[in-house]
């Protein structure tokens, strides 16, 4: 959603004030109008807005996050009330125009930072519940946060209209009849409010989620949102129903895995306050989709590794360790810088606060992103039962014990042959990348380039959507930076 | 100066005399026995056969998992130090078999004072502390698998590892008759 | 010589102090250049240091996981002649000033406890309450701020209910930004026997976090290891600030040991200079400099700085620089107990007794802090276990029985500043031909009267209240590593060295913050009141260079 134009004067201020008025519908029950804001509120955090819409410690959905990335600096937007800064002047139509169309109140569209193609699922009533919730009970910030100025061509907004003809689903979510009235509502949060294909699902060479493949994992800046479809091999087709409410509800689960980076995120601004009922039916809806299975992959990556040691060499040989030495092994580095919480031999803390290193998904996939961005970010996970903190290693520039890519590399190469997907290698190069930020995009190089104009505009859209990604990501790998 | 004292330093201490004492030494008075020469590098005679020896007394006097991988280097450290390591091995094995030995406390009591019964308290001690000498320089075989942390694994932890999640710990400990398995 | 280096702030010393003050100046927008005489070291070096040190050393030795550089030697224990190597010691309680400070980027935070104790008013009244020792030139309502901003800055856990905070008189003007690490099994029985003898066993206030991260580190997992090292930086330690100063665009040089402080003719400070581990010399100008070398090496190099102009060294027209050293004199007490206690669960410091600092007694002798040691006793229990001779279950029984049912009582007790109690410069050199320091060291009168009439007798009561089987004193005075005076404050310039901000009488850009400004001591921990200090410094300090 945009900054309004200042072009638009008094008349239209009345005009959109009229119309809000007309929204109101004199008619309805207080109670009724009361029971649909809190509804909208509910909405918004499965939807997850604030993840965007709120800078840390600043006030709610009065936006200006900065979402560093490669072609600039996007801000989120004021989506509060404000009338001059905000979103006071929308009335529904446009509010659901900009929800789930991607096109702002003065026509313009709004880049795909914004996942509009998720939220294209919304249903009538949903969109009405977050127009009264966001326009009656959320409090105007009257600040202006930043503007976004691309670089050109990226300024020009209207690029995406082609895009959006090409992947932009038109319609709400229709219900299969053939399921239960739980599997429904679940599809209905995965695929719209909960966007969860927005990370999980891979792109196709125009940066569309490939349906074909929906949910089976995809690069996320620098983290990797896994394959999440039920085979057993590839997916989290061996957890039970009951496991991923547990993950979702805590983003923990001892012996599998544990959310980190924008997951971590999700489980703390979003999943974590979710109804029973809703973490339920998300559970069994994901529990039907198409598997999808990585032939490459041998085992499931909750089963590799197991407790070790390379203590028995590595005791009193060297002794006292110089600082000067340049190119420490990763047994000790692992030992020096890991096993103080995650214990000798990788098993983790006997009451499972810090999580055993196999039998989990960050060190047991092929792909070592994850593992990576653990080690160079951090955890930082707040719910209700507590927090799951580890200290970046040197991901922020205020990290205590900086690791440098050399040393990463080492110690992620011991944790992977003791404790996870023995035949992966990290290159120093890969923990470069991930420090930068993943892993980059050629699209991208190719619309910087300069091509035919039509290119240009379906390239520029792919180009925004990988920076959506990413940039979401980075800035929340820089929020577990400061804390408390 | 009592050698029981245990700080972090000699009870008289002085200045100017007192050079070269082993502050160590003093501390652990179990290793103050050892010999304080820093272990050197395996000899040639130490070989798989003998650290299988080893091994085998190892597990004899001491009735815990063992590493095989320290013993070997505990081993060939030892016999560094004592030439007549592997004799006298044979002896306490020898010992051990006329006893029908399963556990040290078969035949422990049959062994004389002397080379042999000192051999198998340093043996029981390397394994314990994770050193063969009381030098301030010691070769370090074993830290997390040195025995001393076992008879307590249930309440403490071992320094510088996690005891449990942040603030978990609480003021409630186990009988002392509680021995943790180890 | 050459001009090498220079910055609106040069800061000497990474300590605590040091880095408070960086963080202060670069926050303000002044260009900061540190300089530290030792290396810069990964944490998980020294934490693989400790853990490759052989047992004998890992407990007491605290600087063995931290081995010094040529050119920047510090304090060493692993044969008693290594001991003497560097810190030249004399007088009477010569052992009580064995001071294990650590020469690396991060300093002496390194091996820290993190115990976080405020003074009392009373603490800082002594001369007008009881007729001895000094008065601080300022009351308590002036540093509790600056308290209350150091808990802030350093993360500081504490309890919430005031009748277990200290001082119990002083006001609050914030609560702890942390609540209480909990007790183990030994502090809980040790608060309880105290308790029937009127001593009260506080938790500490701790530098550690509790319970959730704070500033980017994480929270305290009891790995019982606060002092050689907190293996993941859950204790503030300075070292943990490097990085956050260097985001900011402050500049820090390691292996860059100052020699020399230079004055111009208004005695303004002009430069200092230090010899790289190439025994080369550069210079570093600067508007404002602060040394923060803790209590031996500021002092020293003050003596050594002595120009035509300041012929008794740099700020030291009053004589006093390098005078009243002082440090909470130590005694122990092994226990060995019929019952278990179970130390070593937890931090291995988290409680204390403070109403024994306090009485009017202190007209007489001195006040005293008693502790409980909680680190975890079973290497003790082994070595002693293996010593008796017994094998297989017997020998796991007695190591068990040894770690549970032994315990090590602390008292430190408050030293009142002396003249005598003197750091020179020794004729012996160091590696790099600087001087090394010489310190006679006499606890008094003050501190003898009270281990006599006053503290041992009660920390035999408490041996006996936890049913103590033996007691074991130990037979001297021991340091307590926390260094204080040598730069004493107060507002006669002729009888002290620096002003209530800590900065010189004799040059108004020379800061030396830290426990060397401290007129009195007390019995308590005192890195709180050197970072307080540090931190009204560091207003002082951006003031004069914002305003000046």
């Amino acid at each position: 959603m945009s900054n309004p134009s200042p072009h638009l004067g008094a008349l239209l201020i009345i005009f959109a004030a009229t119309a809000l008025a007309g929204n109101c519908r004199a008619a309805d029950p207080p109670h009724q109008a009361a029971a649909e804001i809190k509804r909208g509120e509910y909405l918004a955090i499965a939807a997850d807005c604030a993840a965007c819409h709120t800078a840390p410690r600043a006030k709610p959905f009065a936006g200006g996050l900065p979402i560093g990335t490669p072609l600039g600096t996007i801000y989120s937007t004021n989506i509060t009330p404000s009338t001059d800064f905000g979103i006071g002047r929308y009335t529904e139509e446009e509010f659901s125009q900009a929800l789930r169309r991607g096109i702002r109140r003065d026509g313009a569209n709004l880049y795909p930072a914004m996942p509009y193609t998720s939220y294209a699922k919304f249903t009538e009533e949903d969109v009405r519940a977050l127009y009264l919730y966001f326009t009656r009970a959320v409090e105007p910030v009257e600040q202006r946060p930043p503007s976004t100025s691309l670089p050109f061509p990226m300024n020009i907004r209207a690029s995406m209209i082609a895009w959006n003809l090409l992947f932009l689903d038109s319609g709400p979510f229709v219900p299969d009849r053939n399921q239960s009235p739980e599997w429904n509502r679940g599809a209905y949060l995965v695929q719209g409010a909960a966007h969860c294909g927005t990370c999980h699902t891979p792109r196709g060479l125009l940066m569309q989620e490939e349906d074909s493949r929906a949910l089976s994992g995809a690069q996320v800046g620098p983290w990797y949102a896994p394959n999440i479809t039920p085979d057993p091999i590839s997916g989290i087709g061996r957890w039970t129903k009951e496991e991923l409410i547990a993950y979702l509800h805590t983003g923990h689960l001892s012996g599998k895995a544990q959310a980190a980076g924008s997951m971590g995120e999700a489980v703390e601004d979003s999943f974590q306050h979710l109804a029973a009922a809703d973490l339920d039916a998300i559970a069994t809806y994901i529990k039907t989709i198409p598997v999808v299975r990585d032939p490459a992959d041998r085992v499931s990556r909750f089963s590799a590794g197991k407790m070790s040691s390379a203590l028995a060499q590595l005791r009193g040989r060297d002794g006292i360790r110089s600082d000067s030495e340049s190119d420490p092994g990763g047994a000790e580095l692992f030992q020096g810088n890991c096993a103080s919480c995650h214990s000798t031999e990788g098993q983790g803390s006997k009451d499972g606060y810090y999580p055993s290193l196999f039998s989990n998904s960050a060190t047991g996939a092929r792909n070592a992103t994850n593992l990576i961005a653990t080690i160079l970010y951090g955890v930082n996970r707040t719910t209700s039962e507590r927090q799951a903190f580890m200290p970046g290693f040197g991901g922020h520039p205020t990290d205590a014990n900086p690791l440098s890519d050399r040393n990463i590399a080492a110690l992620g190469n011991y944790v992977l042959t003791h404790y996870g997907s023995a035949d992966t290698i990290i290159t120093e190069q890969q923990v470069a990348e991930v420090r930068w930020g993943g892993p980059s995009s050629p699209l991208l190089a190719l619309a910087r380039g300069g091509m035919a104009a039509a290119a240009v505009i379906v390239l520029l859209g792919a180009a925004l959507f990988i920076i959506r990604r990413r940039g979401a990501a980075a800035w929340r790998a820089k929020r577990t930076a400061p804390c408390t | 100066m009592s050698d029981s004292y245990p700080d972090d330093c000699p009870t008289a201490f002085s200045l100017t005399r007192r050079r070269d004492v082993l502050v160590g030494g003093l501390l652990f008075g179990a290793i103050a026995a050892l010999p304080t020469l820093p272990a050197v590098a395996a000899p040639a005679l130490w070989s798989d056969e003998a650290a299988a020896r080893f091994m085998e007394i190892s597990s004899l006097l001491v009735p815990h998992r063992l590493k095989a991988e320290i013993g070997s280097r505990m081993g060939a450290a030892m016999m560094a130090l004592n030439p007549a390591l592997l004799q006298q091995i044979d002896g306490l094995l020898s010992i051990a078999r006329a006893k029908n030995a399963r556990v040290v406390e078969d035949f422990f009591a049959d062994v004389p004072d002397g080379p042999l019964k000192d051999t198998a308290l340093a043996i029981i001690s390397a394994w314990y502390l994770g050193v063969v000498t009381g030098a301030p320089d010691a070769e370090v075989f074993a830290y997390e698998y040195a025995l001393m942390y076992g008879p307590t694994r249930d309440v403490m932890t071992i320094p510088s590892y996690a005891i449990s999640g942040p603030n978990r710990w609480t003021a409630d400990a186990p009988p002392l008759s509680n021995m943790p398995e180890f | 010589m050459a001009n090498d280096h220079s910055a609106d702030i040069v800061v000497v010393g990474t300590g605590v102090v040091g880095c408070l003050i960086a963080q202060q100046a670069v926050d303000a927008g002044l260009s900061v250049l540190m300089l530290e005489a030792g290396p810069r070291v990964d944490r998980w070096r020294i934490v693989e240091n400790f853990r490759n040190l052989p047992p004998s050393l890992r407990l007491f030795h605290w600087n063995a996981p931290y081995p010094p550089k040529p050119w920047a030697p510090h304090l060493e224990t692993r044969t008693a002649s290594e001991q003497e190597q560097y810190l030249q010691l004399e007088g009477p309680n010569a052992r009580a000033y064995l001071q294990g400070y650590v020469r690396y980027a991060g300093g002496a935070t390194w091996h820290w406890a993190g115990i976080c104790w405020r003074l009392t008013p009373e603490d800082m009244r002594l001369r007008s309450l009881y007729g001895v020792g000094r008065d601080w030139p300022f009351g308590h309502e002036i540093i509790e701020p600056y308290y209350t901003r150091a808990e802030y800055a350093i993360g500081v856990s504490g309890p919430s209910d005031p009748m277990l905070q200290w001082p119990t008189n002083g006001k609050r003007s914030k609560p702890y930004p942390m609540g209480p690490i909990p007790f183990g099994p030994g502090e809980h029985r040790f608060t309880e026997a105290a308790a029937k003898l009127g001593m009260i066993n506080l938790p500490a206030p701790q530098a550690r976090n509790s319970g959730v991260s704070y500033d980017g580190r994480p929270a305290c997992c009891g790995n019982n290891n606060c002092f050689p090292v907190c293996p993941i930086a859950a204790k503030y330690d300075a070292a943990t600030a490097l990085p956050k100063i260097e985001a900011k665009g402050g500049k820090i040089l390691a292996n860059a040991v100052v020699y020399r402080i230079e004055t111009d003719e208004k005695n303004s400070i002009q430069a200092v200079h230090f010899f790289d581990p190439d025994k080369r010399s550069h210079r570093v100008t600067g508007r404002l400099f602060v040394i923060a070398c803790n209590g031996i090496e500021t002092p020293k190099l003050l003596l050594l700085s002595k120009d035509e102009r300041n012929p008794n060294g740099v700020a030291n027209s009053s004589d006093q620089v390098g005078r009243n050293m002082m440090d909470q004199p130590k005694l122990t007490a092994e226990l060995e107990l019929q019952e278990p206690l179970w130390t070593g669960v937890g931090p291995v410091q988290s409680s204390s007794i403070l109403n024994t600092t306090q009485g009017d007694f202190r007209g007489r002798h001195a006040g005293a802090m008693f502790r409980m040691e909680n680190f975890a006793r079973s290497p003790l229990g082994a070595a002693a276990a293996l010593k008796k001779g017994l094998v297989g279950k017997a020998l796991d029984a007695e190591i068990r029985r040894l770690s549970a049912c032994t315990a090590r009582l602390t008292v430190e007790h408050e030293i009142l500043p002396s003249a005598n109690n003197r750091l020179t410069l020794s004729s012996q050199k160091d590696w790099l031909g600087i001087n090394k320091p010489n310190i006679h060291y006499d606890v008094g009168d003050y501190v003898r009267r009270s281990a006599e009439e006053y503290t041992v007798p009660r920390l035999r009561r408490l041996a006996a209240e936890l049913g103590a089987t033996k007691f074991q004193l130990s037979p001297e005075f021991l340091n307590s590593d926390h260094i204080m005076g040598g730069c004493i404050m107060g507002t006669e310039p002729a009888t002290v060295v620096v002003d209530t901000d800590c900065r010189a009488h004799d040059h108004p850009n020379l800061f030396l913050p830290g426990g060397g400004a401290m007129p009195s001591a007390t019995a308590s921990n005192s890195t709180l009141t050197m970072t307080a200090l540090a931190l009204k410094a560091a207003d002082a300090i951006v003031n004069q260079l914002k305003h000046g």
